[in-house]
């Protein structure tokens, strides 16, 4: 029972690999940047998602670019050069943005000071 | 016209009841041994008038009478019946209605079922609640009456909005409330407690039911709309963390830490001040979510309605609510003297401790993530987008002990547990767990630490759950059906993202293209009448190299009223993946434009999830024939 279940466990995993990518790896990083920035004229949706005249020729711009050579946070920088912080959806670390990605840290660092003064430790 | 008048007028006496209920409450409360059976009467009174009013509204987007602002902004007479009927709530006013419904409709259903609760407590939830409903009540009648009259006639109504003409969307709404409505009650209630000194034991297992309702509806309201987007808004996502979604999720963090705070009160009598605050904070995300999403502040697909005089009516409404949680809360809440407020460090209290300390973590992601970009650009008028890069950054590392912490929480006994109790075969299938992640991740072309702990976790919990349905201890089945759920939510989310793939292409009828697992032909197109809109169905026959063949038909529908081009995906599922086609128009040309998607156990992330609400619902229906 238990060594079936393994084999069946490996059999599915193991069928992965073929499964996997059918995309050429350009594909995947123009995917991925994609999906990371907003398209400015929609509801909230990325350009990965929208099918608006600004995402059309956003997506013509990425490939562009990824075929002009530039990494993955050169393309970023790009953008936002051009756009703003408003295309990414990862805001950047600075002066603006250090209580965003500060205060959900510093707040985890309370509970648990809260909650280990709530404990006995047993000796 | 007349339905219109109906409903209107009832929605008025129904706000009058109010003003009836109140004063007996207050008599009643100094007086009598007894519930006043008035206050029945005049509740379930106060609930049909506002049925009557909602069914008044139904009425009138059936027969189209577009006299009705309401009707007229959303209906259109060419519509099928159904999504006349789920256009009721498919806008701002209806669905205002909707949760003024459900909340006198719970309260109502409390009354009745809260027998064995001391009078006084009754009383004062009942009158807690009759605040919040006089609150939705002016709300509705002030600024958002779903009963405007139009005149002269209009000959044609303006549509509904074709994204929402949908099963899924139709149902998601009224679940939804449910699970926000019944967040009211558990405020009403602990503040009646708080008040009358009765956070206890007793109050903890007759207010759980209520938890679990709220909890089971959120959940499954979620659920649906999270499918809804994945076939009909997204392009094979199911979450996007959008405010929008963010503020559904923050009252489900909210309950679903309370869920597990409220054991602890119920067993021990201990974490009385938490519990009562977590049963506040719930119901004020809910709030919240509405106040951000019919305000128009959030940029989102959701915000259908904005008018920002709603926006300052829920924000003073809200401030009032929470101002008066407050006062009650300093007031009259009183840490028991015999409680146990220490506990000891190996024991299922602090398991649940750190539960809630994680969740508490991530909601506060959520919240932060949500509303920090409001208030940047409000300050510095600087805007920022924070999206699924910042969410996935600041939880997943934290998700990795949270699900370690969850497999071996449960393990652990009330109040204490020996070290030794602890058994080797926890490190076992440790080390299976994290085997079995290694050579996913060794078959991936790109490796990546915390995903790789994560798999390894999220499988060590899966492992321990399903070792526990066979072993003989059958104490708490609801939990580990939930934990075993989440364990498979969280395996197929992961799995499904990270072995997701997909082809975009652009073809016209008749071409092929071939790729790396198959070819991909572009058969023909048909195009088809409907009522109320056109459709062009494209056949694309996908063979792949084992020559395994796979027809599919997307959509897109072109509707009159309003004009809306929408593409259907369409979806062939199996329990081992799905595989998504969606076509869209290219301006100009013959061309389609194509994405073709393999996603891998996608069937599972709603599996897993309707196991999660299984716990809930077999806990909700159990027997109390444990300790």
């Amino acid at each position: 029972m238990k060594t079936k279940k393994f084999f069946l466990i490996l059999l599915v995993i193991l069928n992965f690999k073929i499964l996997y990518a059918i995309e050429p790896n350009n594909e995947i990083l123009k995917n991925k940047i994609l999906k990371n920035i907003r398209c400015l004229i929609c509801q909230g949706q990325s350009v990965y998602d929208s099918q608006s005249d600004f995402a059309i020729s956003m997506k013509l711009v990425i490939d562009q670019k990824i075929n002009e050579g530039l990494s993955e946070s050169e393309i970023y920088d790009y953008l936002k050069d051009q756009y703003g912080q408003w295309i990414s959806y990862d805001p950047e670390f600075n002066k603006k943005t250090f209580i965003l990605w500060g205060l959900p840290i510093l707040l985890f660092v309370i509970g648990g000071v809260i909650v280990s003064k709530k404990l006995i430790i047993l000796k | 016209m007349l339905a219109s008048q109906i409903g209107y007028y009832s929605l008025i006496l129904g706000l009058l009841m109010s003003f009836l209920i109140t004063p007996i409450c207050i008599k009643n409360f100094y007086n009598n041994k007894i519930i006043d059976i008035k206050i029945f009467s005049f509740s379930f009174l106060q609930f049909f008038l506002v049925f009557l009013s909602f069914f008044a509204l139904i009425i009138s987007f059936v027969i189209s009478d577009f006299s009705n602002e309401t009707v007229f902004n959303n209906s259109h007479s060419s519509k099928p019946l159904f999504y006349k009927i789920a256009g009721t709530w498919g806008n701002h006013e209806g669905s205002l209605l909707l949760w003024l419904l459900v909340l006198t409709f719970f309260i109502f259903l409390f009354i009745i079922k809260s027998n064995d609760q001391p009078k006084k407590y009754r009383i004062l939830t009942i009158l807690f609640q009759q605040i919040i409903i006089v609150g939705f009540f002016l709300f509705i009648l002030s600024t958002s009456n779903p009963f405007g009259y139009l005149f002269p006639t209009p000959k044609e109504g303006l549509g509904l909005n074709p994204i929402l003409q949908d099963p899924a969307l139709a149902i998601h709404p009224p679940i939804l409330y449910l699970g926000y409505v019944g967040s009211s009650i558990i405020f009403s209630a602990s503040l009646a407690g708080i008040v009358q000194n009765y956070i206890s034991k007793k109050w903890a297992k007759h207010i759980k039911i209520w938890i679990l309702i709220s909890w089971i509806f959120l959940t499954l309201g979620i659920m649906l709309g999270s499918i809804w987007a994945y076939y009909e808004l997204g392009w094979g996502g199911f979450w996007f963390w959008d405010p929008v979604e963010n503020v559904s999720l923050m009252p489900w963090l909210c309950l679903t830490a309370l869920l597990h705070s409220i054991l602890v009160l119920e067993k021990k009598s201990s974490l009385t001040s938490w519990t009562v605050i977590l049963s506040i904070a719930t119901f004020t995300f809910s709030m919240c979510g509405t106040f951000l999403v019919r305000s128009g502040i959030l940029n989102s697909v959701h915000t259908f309605a904005n008018d920002p005089s709603r926006g300052i009516f829920i924000l003073i409404f809200l401030s009032i609510l929470i101002l008066i949680s407050l006062v009650v809360f300093f007031l009259f809440h009183k840490e028991k003297k015999n409680e146990i407020s220490k506990i000891y460090f190996l024991s299922k209290e602090t398991s649940i401790l750190i539960n809630n300390w994680f969740v508490m973590y991530f909601l506060s992601v959520v919240l932060i993530g949500t509303v920090y970009p409001i208030f940047l650009e409000v300050i510095s008028n600087e805007k920022i987008s924070v999206g699924p890069p910042f969410y996935n950054k600041l939880i997943m590392p934290f998700l990795i002990f949270f699900l370690i912490f969850m497999s071996i929480g449960p393990k652990l006994h009330w109040i204490k547990t020996r070290f030794k109790k602890i058994k080797i075969q926890f490190f076992l299938l440790f080390i299976f767990s994290s085997f079995i992640s290694f050579l996913i991740i060794k078959n991936m072309s790109f490796k990546n630490l915390i995903n790789s702990f994560l798999i390894s976790a999220a499988f060590y919990l899966f492992f321990i759950t399903l070792k526990d349905f066979f072993s003989k201890e059958f104490s708490n089945l609801s939990q580990k059906i939930s934990h075993f759920g989440f364990s498979l939510l969280i395996l197929s989310i992961l799995l499904n993202s990270l072995f997701s793939s997909e082809l975009t292409t652009n073809l016209k009828v008749g071409e092929k293209i071939s790729f790396k697992k198959g070819i991909i032909s572009f058969e023909s197109i048909e195009n088809k009448k409907y009522k109320n809109y056109k459709s062009i169905v494209g056949y694309f026959r996908i063979e792949d190299n084992e020559k395994r063949l796979t027809i599919l038909k997307p959509e897109l529908r072109i509707y009159n009223q309003p004009y809306t081009i929408t593409s259907e995906a369409n979806i062939k599922t199996t329990l081992y993946s799905d595989k998504f086609l969606v076509m869209n128009l290219v301006k100009g040309n013959e061309y389609f434009n194509i994405r073709y998607q393999v996603k891998p156990f996608m069937i599972w992330v709603w599996i897993s999830t309707l196991i999660i609400v299984l716990g809930g619902i077999h806990s909700l229906f159990k027997k109390n024939h444990e300790k």
